[in-house]
């Protein structure tokens, strides 16, 4: 209870209103909003919240970042707002989902691609991995992929959405084995999606890695493998990734997740919040409750995530040609 | 005619139209996978309102109870009040300066207190002083809600 | 009986103080216009990571609970509903208060929400799960049809015009369905920028509700007799409570619905307290009363709306899956603290998983205290004079909008759709049906589209949402509720036919 008061004391100090544009010079003066294009509750809400909580720290940033869920749409509504309608002056910032925004932008109808956005670091991956029932008949995804390409159409395969990492492990298995599967999105994200799997309304589901390995451990569902260049040796030692299993399916799913900034934000103040926020992502309290909530760590800083950011345009690019 | 069935067509009509376009709007667009749901609802809702608008132009309509001259002319200013503070200042002048304005402008049109003498206006500017603290408060320091601060505050 | 060997882990003092802070915490934000009990249980989050486990999850599950009840209170003294589960308060509630009841309605809300509210915690404690099982049992074509049951409740709801509560349903399901398409990501009847992320119910739900609500205050005028608002009528707790349990028909049909409705994924128990209020009309021999101010119909609202807490939170507690928005915040609480929901929680952290739902039970008594502690108070919210309400609510309406995302857009819509409500209502459409349809439009689309996908993959559309026995029996709930709807609307013409309705 004193900590908490604590808390609640130091937030209310932290907050002196500033007056007139923000000075790159004494950024930041004020808090930092954080916009998710997710549910309050969805796993990158969730994990926004935790990378997020030592910003006030001193070292850090000297400010709390607050977070803000404009969910809609697998995320095009906020990432539409976030860059048509924020403002740039480095208080409001945004969390990103790679390979979500670049496929929706290459597939039209939103207001922003990769250019309309500065990054400034990652704080985590996600794979894709592909699940089915507990009580269902396909032990290996050698098993389910025969029968799904015996049978074209039939597979019923849940996801978060259209053109979000799991679609997109989807349309690569789909390719690897030359034959339909029936992707079903769902409105409700990924918690959606996994229900549809345990209730048994489809055959199968593409899932995050985090939400699958604690429905596997309540003894759900079976995770049949991973949609990624290595296996995850800390939370799946035993789960073959598909590549192993002899389909040509690599990490271009993997979901990864960080902080971006609008484009035309001042530079100092992009390069201050790209040297901080790695540093802040590191902390020790932040690792340790993201391990506790089975969410794979990996930070990456500015230089490493627009790099990833071009090597994903291009692919997806290649990719989503094929489709209509 | 009398006025009751003629104010009922107003509504009965503009429903009508809505109705109208949004049925135009739901069978013309692309994809029609995603207008699918529209196009259900919009016919509906089309026939609905043509049965509402039949029952207004023949005057079976009776329920609710319109609107009168001098109903508009008291609402009038509230109303102006109301739509100038939300859709122009509030952005322009940050939401803290923008309420207090529309607060005493609201609380000074509708307040019988006479508008002579200053007393009345020391009160009208108090409350909303007080309230807009307390507004200030709630939001900014509780619950860190960043308000657009316009040209003020 | 295993909750109780942990009831004591309740009563250490750390952990009743925040059981007491977030009862009192909770009360506030939920009465608060604007923040709808998953904003709230968000919001406290952050405090939770300073404490631990156990303690953390005290505070969440006392915030939940006392959100969904505080929200009752500005649905009564200000017709604003909270959240979406306050609608129904808000018909009858908002009306007791006018007529001087409102520390009565307040009591009485907060009772029924407590007798609902510990309901639904002991189903969660005894049933889990028989219930978990039953939540799985809804698929996408049992959900189109609940939704489906939820929409043909819309024209029996407005009892003035059958009509034109359909047709206001039907631009409510309309409104639902602008901006982006959830699944396809295709926009639609976007005119302006503002509707882009299509229209956020919390802010719909303040526009339409406080707007006209402002207005009609206007229209009181500038004169002196208007500032005398009404005396508040002095009420006994006692009386309260005796009047409360002698609704037995409303607090069982409200109680049930809201346990019922709670436990299915995916409908969140937004129309919990809408369904159990229409139904409680329909069996009450005085249905001509509600939407006057009558008592009946608040409890059968709060009822449904506490009652549907502790089911909510199966699915999560024993399959990990959350059912709602606002369990999925719960997940994230857990998860901080390395705790999964599943088997994993009760076999080997069962204090922890105790201790939450002990928390929810003795929340939920905590709540009604200080609920009817600050009743008599809050209702002299009544006596404020009608300009500084009429300022104060408008003002209130602006920060709530725009606090749910921040965003203008939101708050553009808010005052777009109140001002079109304050005109529709006046020739006798009505905002209940309204909000009704916005909230189901998703619904039935999503699990529609959904179950034709997974139809067209396998047995095809027409077995797969006719097939099977709780489709067959939902259906016939659907055509039961319309003919119902329409044999009423026969009868209520022939009984109201020989005194017509005042018109201007």
């Amino acid at each position: 209870m004193k900590k908490l008061i604590a808390a609640m004391a130091l937030s209310a100090f932290a907050f002196t209103p500033g007056i007139g544009a923000a000075q790159a010079a004494d950024y930041p003066d004020r808090p930092i909003s954080v916009m998710v294009s997710y549910g309050a509750g969805g796993a990158t809400d969730f994990q926004a919240r935790i990378v997020t909580m030592m910003a006030a720290n001193e070292k850090l940033l000297g400010q709390p970042m607050v977070i803000i869920n404009k969910p809609g749409a697998g995320g095009r509504v906020g990432w539409n707002w976030f860059a048509s309608e924020a403002e740039t002056d480095g208080y409001t910032l945004s969390a990103y989902n790679v390979p979500h925004f670049i496929a929706q932008s290459i597939k039209g109808g939103v207001k922003y691609s990769a250019d309309s956005f500065e990054p400034i670091a990652n704080w985590g991956s996600d794979p894709a991995v592909v699940i089915v029932p507990k009580d269902s008949p396909y032990n290996t995804i050698g098993e389910l992929l025969d029968y799904a390409k015996a049978n074209p159409g039939k597979v019923t395969m849940s996801g978060a959405g259209l053109f979000v990492g799991h679609h997109i492990a989807a349309l690569q298995i789909q390719k690897a084995i030359g034959a339909k599967l029936a992707y079903i999105p769902t409105k409700g994200g990924g918690a959606a999606a996994m229900k549809a799997v345990i209730a048994g309304d489809v055959i199968a589901g593409v899932n995050n890695l985090s939400d699958a390995f604690r429905a596997r451990e309540a003894g759900n569902v079976k995770i049949l493998a991973v949609a990624d260049l290595e296996r995850n040796e800390k939370f799946l030692p035993n789960v073959p990734t598909l590549k192993e299993a002899g389909y040509d399916v690599d990490n271009s799913s993997v979901n990864f997740r960080g902080i971006m900034a609008k484009k035309g934000t001042p530079p100092e103040i992009i390069e201050m919040l790209a040297a901080k926020v790695p540093e802040m992502f590191a902390n020790g309290r932040v690792t340790k409750q993201m391990n506790a909530g089975g969410s794979p760590i990996k930070i990456m800083n500015r230089a490493e995530v627009q790099k990833m950011w071009s090597d994903r345009q291009a692919f997806l690019q290649e990719l989503l040609k094929d489709l209509k | 005619m009398n006025s009751a069935r003629l104010q009922h067509l107003i509504p009965g009509t503009l429903v009508l139209l809505l109705a109208l376009t949004v049925v135009w709007l739901s069978f013309t667009r692309e994809p029609a996978e995603s207008f699918l749901f529209p196009r259900l609802i919009s016919v509906v809702m089309l026939a609905l309102a043509f049965w509402n608008f039949v029952r207004a132009a023949t005057g079976l309509a009776k329920v609710g109870t319109g609107f009168t001259a001098s109903l508009l002319v008291t609402i009038a200013p509230g109303v102006a009040v109301m739509i100038i503070f939300i859709f122009f200042l509030a952005k322009q002048f940050g939401f803290y300066v923008s309420s207090t304005i529309a607060f005493v402008a609201i609380y000074a049109i509708y307040d019988p207190a006479p508008h002579s003498d200053p007393k009345s206006w020391a009160k009208r500017v108090g409350v909303a002083i007080a309230f807009m603290v307390l507004m200030y408060g709630l939001f900014s320091i509780l619950l860190k809600v960043q308000t657009p601060r316009g040209m003020f505050f | 009986m295993e909750f109780l060997n942990h009831l004591g882990g309740v009563f250490e003092p750390v952990a009743f103080l925040l059981l007491l802070g977030g009862t009192i915490g909770g009360l506030i934000l939920g009465a608060t216009p604007g923040l709808s009990p998953t904003m709230a249980v968000a919001l406290l989050i952050p405090f939770t990571f300073q404490l631990e486990a156990t303690q953390g999850l005290i505070l969440l599950g006392a915030a939940y609970t006392s959100t969904v009840a505080g929200g009752a209170v500005s649905a009564i003294l200000l017709k604003i509903p909270g959240a979406p589960a306050n609608i129904a308060t808000a018909l009858d509630g908002h009306e007791m208060a006018k007529n001087g009841q409102g520390a009565k309605a307040l009591h009485i809300s907060f009772l029924s929400s407590g007798i609902g509210g510990v309901i639904g915690v002991l189903l969660l404690i005894f049933l889990t799960p028989v219930l978990a099982q039953w939540a799985l049992a809804f698929g996408p074509s049992h959900l189109f049809w609940m939704a489906i049951l939820g929409v043909t409740v819309i024209g029996s709801l407005d009892s003035k015009s059958f009509v034109k509560g359909l047709l206001s349903g039907c631009l409510g399901l309309w409104l639902s369905m602008i901006g982006y398409d959830d699944i396809q990501g295709a926009q639609r009847f976007i005119f302006a920028d503002a509707l882009t992320g299509g229209i956020n119910i919390i802010s719909a739900l303040i526009g339409i509700f406080a707007i006209p609500q402002v207005i009609e205050m206007f229209a009181k005028g500038r004169i002196a007799s208007s500032i005398s608002s009404l005396e508040v009528e002095k009420q006994s707790i006692w009386a309260s409570v005796r009047e409360t349990l002698g609704y037995k028909r409303a607090l069982s049909i409200g109680t049930v619905c809201g346990s019922v409705i709670g436990l299915i994924p995916g409908v969140g128990g937004q129309i919990a307290g809408l369904l159990a209020y229409d139904q409680a009309r329909k069996f009450s021999p005085e249905r001509e009363k509600f939407g006057s101010g009558y008592a009946e119909g608040v409890v059968a609202a709060e009822s449904a709306n506490n009652a549907m807490v502790g089911p909510s939170l199966v699915p999560l507690l024993t399959l990990s899956i959350p059912g709602s928005p606002t369990a999925a915040v719960l997940l994230g609480g857990l998860l901080i603290h390395g705790i999964f929901p599943g088997s994993d929680l009760f076999d080997n952290h069962p204090k922890v998983a105790w201790t939450f739902i002990n928390s929810m039970l003795v929340g939920q008594i905590l709540m009604v205290i200080f609920g009817i502690w600050i009743a008599g108070y809050a209702a002299k919210v009544a006596k404020i004079p009608n300009p500084i309400m009429a300022a104060a609510v408008l003002v209130l309406a602006l920060f709530g909008s725009y606090s749910i995302q921040q965003s203008m857009g939101d708050v553009y819509i808010m005052l777009g759709l109140g001002l079109g409500m304050f005109f529709l209502e006046k020739f006798g459409f009505s905002a209940a049906p309204l909000v009704l349809g916005l909230i189901l439009g998703p619904i039935a689309e999503a699990n529609f589209i959904q179950g034709s996908m997974i139809a067209t993959a396998g047995d095809g559309t027409l077995s797969y949402f006719f097939g099977g026995v709780l489709n067959l029996f939902l259906i016939a709930l659907v055509i039961a509720s319309i003919a119902y709807s329409f044999w009423a609307s026969i009868v209520l013409a022939k009984k109201t036919a020989p005194k017509p309705e005042v018109t201007k």
